[in-house]
């Protein structure tokens, strides 16, 4: 067995083509088209019956049929800084010189919003984006949470021994303005039960993908990074809808059919922790590890993406989704070690996206967290989501080749 | 002399001498990160707000590509270099402040810490939430909640401070400007490192003696400097020295760092911090606002032309630096990128700037 990956292929597809079909019926009936980040509230645009698009997916996108660099370098040289992310780069150069990005584009907002649940640079490239197609924005802004803020955060599902009230009040007076705005540039009100509605599905789903999240973490590796760090798309963009929950009972169904049977990726010699946003332009290179037996049980980057929404509470569990690690203060990173010790690592691969200061800033502490607490050593690559100049694949994999060996 | 105080305070700011001193008072000094960071409030509780700026730039825990700010910040900071400090504050402002503030906390541990939250928006909700954040602040710092009487002194020395150095950013702007760039920023420089009743002491002697100098007539352009946490003395003495008059500039550590007096009260303070144009991003329409600062700012002080000093790191210059390009179109304006440190090519391309558009 050289690798055998849990098939989500099919299911991914099935995914996307419910998503895109969903798109072109409501852009049919004229309705409203807005962009949206990741770990912004995706129920909404259920709710709302919106058309989202979301510039970090659709630069991924780019990324992988190999138009972001020409995007990226559009940007530069229209005078935007080399060191920003790759997403406002890409996106910026789509919207600068669209005949040089992969069609279909994203189709252009009557709005925006954005967030700052997980970085500043959502809402200052929200603002160029709005400036430059002359629409309105709504800025939701979620705290960075710190020792004094929360405690004992879970690293999968988000649940917090505590959370300042405090800053879940203001926060969710901000949701409650996200939704009176929504109201007004949608025109029609908010529909209750259809808000109940999509939070219930939005519940079943989240569960369903923290357990998926869980069974990873078995011995051996029961799935490949290739099928699970698609999973952001449901965490980030889609939660809420019919087709992820659908996505997520067969996935779920698969991978503990598959736990159960003992059966895993590959011949699994190690096991690694992983972060960072993948280079969406070299995804083969989880692959390549895999078939070489070093299997990624715990990825930090698509946990991040999770957390358990909770019908009963929406609005809490609008805020619960920014209680992500790399939304926290270092000193509360200790929350990622109990998953590391419960997939039993031997090592990290940690990916550092140059121009994203906070997947960056954060990896150099997460190695020194795990080598201090664990005796895990980690290595620290260079990888620009999306832009493969600056990673180069084969040197890449000579190091990974060499850590593994010294792991071994 | 005006040239001996600013030297007398520029090589107290190099030592951190009165840094070091109230430290070995027993007071407690507060590294900042961020002009957002309401100093006033944590004056009043009886500490010393000192904005950090570092002197190294070798990075070994934070990505290389960071701006030159946080780098330096990271590094002198990880070497010792801010010994005289108890704690420190940041604000939300930017994610290179927040996660240089994280890194800190993790390396460092600091005795007192505390990250502002920065609401964006400038509502009725926005105030509540940030007068909260002060209290917070406050008692995090000192354990003692905030007392008004104080902060109103407070208050009062800053608001005498910012009106110092009103005064002397608007001698840059005569026709024969009487400060310069350079003792400008040394200026600005040594007022992170001193109580700011200290400092009002030689800015009242300073400006009182500015005002009798014959200002310098011989320069070949005006200039306006743009850019953010900036603190490279010797690109300005470059640029002086090559004839350009450096007459206003923007930067988070100068000009963009004082303007806006506060009213004597938390409500005062509040809103001179939310409302403060300068800063970067700590708004709904941060590039409006900032255009419409660097436009006061050029038109005041009658620049001919802009510098704008990009650092490539730099994630707010690096959003807003096409937008102001495109606004000043019809001004000189060259763009410089300054993370690479101060080379031959600068001089080349500031030369021909200055040809073209300069005396
Ligand atoms: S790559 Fe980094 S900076 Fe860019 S959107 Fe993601 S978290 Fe924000
Ligand atoms: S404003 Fe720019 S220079 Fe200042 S800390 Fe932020 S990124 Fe660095």
């Amino acid at each position: 067995m050289d690798w055998n990956p849990l098939g989500y292929k099919n299911l991914y597809r099935e995914l996307f083509r419910k998503h895109l079909q969903r798109q072109e019926e409501l852009l049919k009936k004229g309705n409203k088209t807005a962009w949206f980040f990741s770990f912004a509230p995706s129920e909404l645009i259920y709710v709302f019956d919106i058309v989202p698009a979301y510039p970090e997916q659709y630069s991924a996108y780019c990324a992988s049929r190999g138009s972001s660099l020409d995007l990226i370098d559009e940007s530069i040289s229209s005078g935007y800084g080399h060191f920003l992310c790759d997403y406002f780069k890409t996106t910026v150069g789509s919207i600068i010189s669209p005949e040089k990005a992969t069609k279909p584009l994203m189709p252009p907002p009557d709005f925006i919003v954005d967030t700052r649940a997980l970085c500043v640079a959502h809402h200052e490239m929200s603002e160029v984006f709005a400036r430059k197609f002359g629409i309105p924005k709504y800025t939701v802004n979620y705290p960075y949470w710190t020792e004094d803020s929360v405690r004992n955060v879970d690293e999968l599902t988000k649940e917090a021994e505590w959370v300042d009230p405090y800053y879940v009040s203001y926060t969710v007076s901000q949701l409650k303005g996200l939704v009176r705005f929504l109201e007004n540039v949608c025109g029609e009100g908010l529909d209750e039960e259809r808000f109940r509605k999509v939070f219930e599905i939005s519940e079943k789903t989240s569960k369903l993908l923290i357990e998926i999240a869980r069974l990873m973490m078995s011995r051996p590796t029961p799935g490949s990074q290739r099928e699970i760090a698609d999973l952001v798309f449901l965490g980030f963009f889609v939660l809420g809808s019919e087709y992820a929950l659908e996505f997520a009972e067969k996935a779920y169904s698969t991978i503990k059919e598959r736990v159960k049977k003992k059966e895993g990726v590959s011949n699994e010699k190690i096991r690694l922790l992983t972060f960072g946003i993948m280079p969406w332009h070299s995804l083969a290179l989880y692959e390549y590890c895999e078939m070489k037996g070093m299997n990624f049980p715990l990825n930090l980057y698509v946990n991040a993406s999770l957390h358990l929404s909770d019908s009963s509470k929406p609005f809490e569990s609008m805020v619960r989704r920014s209680l992500h690690f790399t939304n926290c203060s270092y000193d509360l990173l200790e929350c990622i070690l109990k998953n590391a010790k419960r997939a039993e690592i031997d090592g990290a691969l940690l990916l550092e996206n140059t121009g994203c200061r906070i997947t960056s800033m954060i990896t150099r502490p997460i190695a020194d967290i795990l080598n201090e607490n664990l005796g895990v050593p980690s290595l620290i690559l260079e990888a620009p989501q999306c832009d493969p100049r600056v990673m180069n694949i084969e040197r890449a994999k000579t190091q990974i080749e060499a850590f593994a060996e010294s792991l071994m | 002399m005006v040239e001996e105080l600013i030297e007398e305070l520029y090589r107290n700011y190099l030592t951190k001498s009165y840094l070091r001193g109230y430290k070995m008072d027993g007071r407690l000094v507060i590294g900042t990160l961020c002009n957002t960071v309401p100093e006033e409030a944590i004056h009043s509780c009886g500490a010393i707000p000192s904005r950090l700026i570092g002197s190294s730039n070798t990075p070994s825990k934070i990505p290389s590509w960071v701006c030159i700010y946080a780098k330096g910040v990271f590094e002198s900071a990880i070497r010792g270099e801010f010994d005289y400090i108890t704690g420190i504050v940041s604000s939300t402002s930017d994610d290179t402040k927040i996660h240089l503030y994280s890194a800190m906390l993790f390396y460092l541990k600091p005795e007192r810490h505390y990250l502002i939250q920065l609401p964006y928006q400038k509502d009725g909700d926005a105030e509540e939430f940030y007068k909260n954040e002060i209290l917070r602040l406050c008692k995090k710092l000192t354990g003692s909640d905030l007392s008004e009487d104080k902060l109103n002194k407070s208050i009062s020395i800053y608001n005498r401070f910012r009106e110092f150095l009103f005064e002397l950013d608007s001698m840059r702007g005569e026709e024969k400007p009487k400060i310069s760039g350079v003792e400008w920023m040394k200026i600005l420089l040594s007022s992170t490192a001193m109580l700011k009743e200290e400092i009002n002491k030689y800015l009242l002697k300073i400006v009182e003696e500015a005002k009798d100098r014959d200002g310098v007539g011989d320069y070949r352009m005006r200039v306006h400097l743009s850019g953010n946490d900036f603190f490279n003395i010797e690109l300005i003495e470059t640029m002086e020295s090559m004839g350009f008059a450096i007459v206003s500039d923007d930067f988070c550590t100068a000009g963009g760092y004082y303007p806006g007096f506060a009213g004597k009260s938390l409500d005062g303070l509040v809103r001179r911090y939310l409302s403060q144009s300068a800063c970067n991003l700590a708004s709904e329409n941060s590039l409006k606002e900032r255009i419409e600062f660097i436009e006061s700012k050029v038109s005041s002080s009658n620049a001919d032309g802009i510098v704008i000093l990009r650092d490539r790191g730099c994630e707010v210059c690096g959003h807003q630096c096409p937008f102001i390009m495109e606004e000043f179109r019809d001004i000189p304006t060259i763009v410089l990128d300054v993370d690479s440190g101060v080379t031959e090519q600068y001089q080349t391309r500031l030369e021909a700037f200055i040809e073209a558009y300069g005396d």
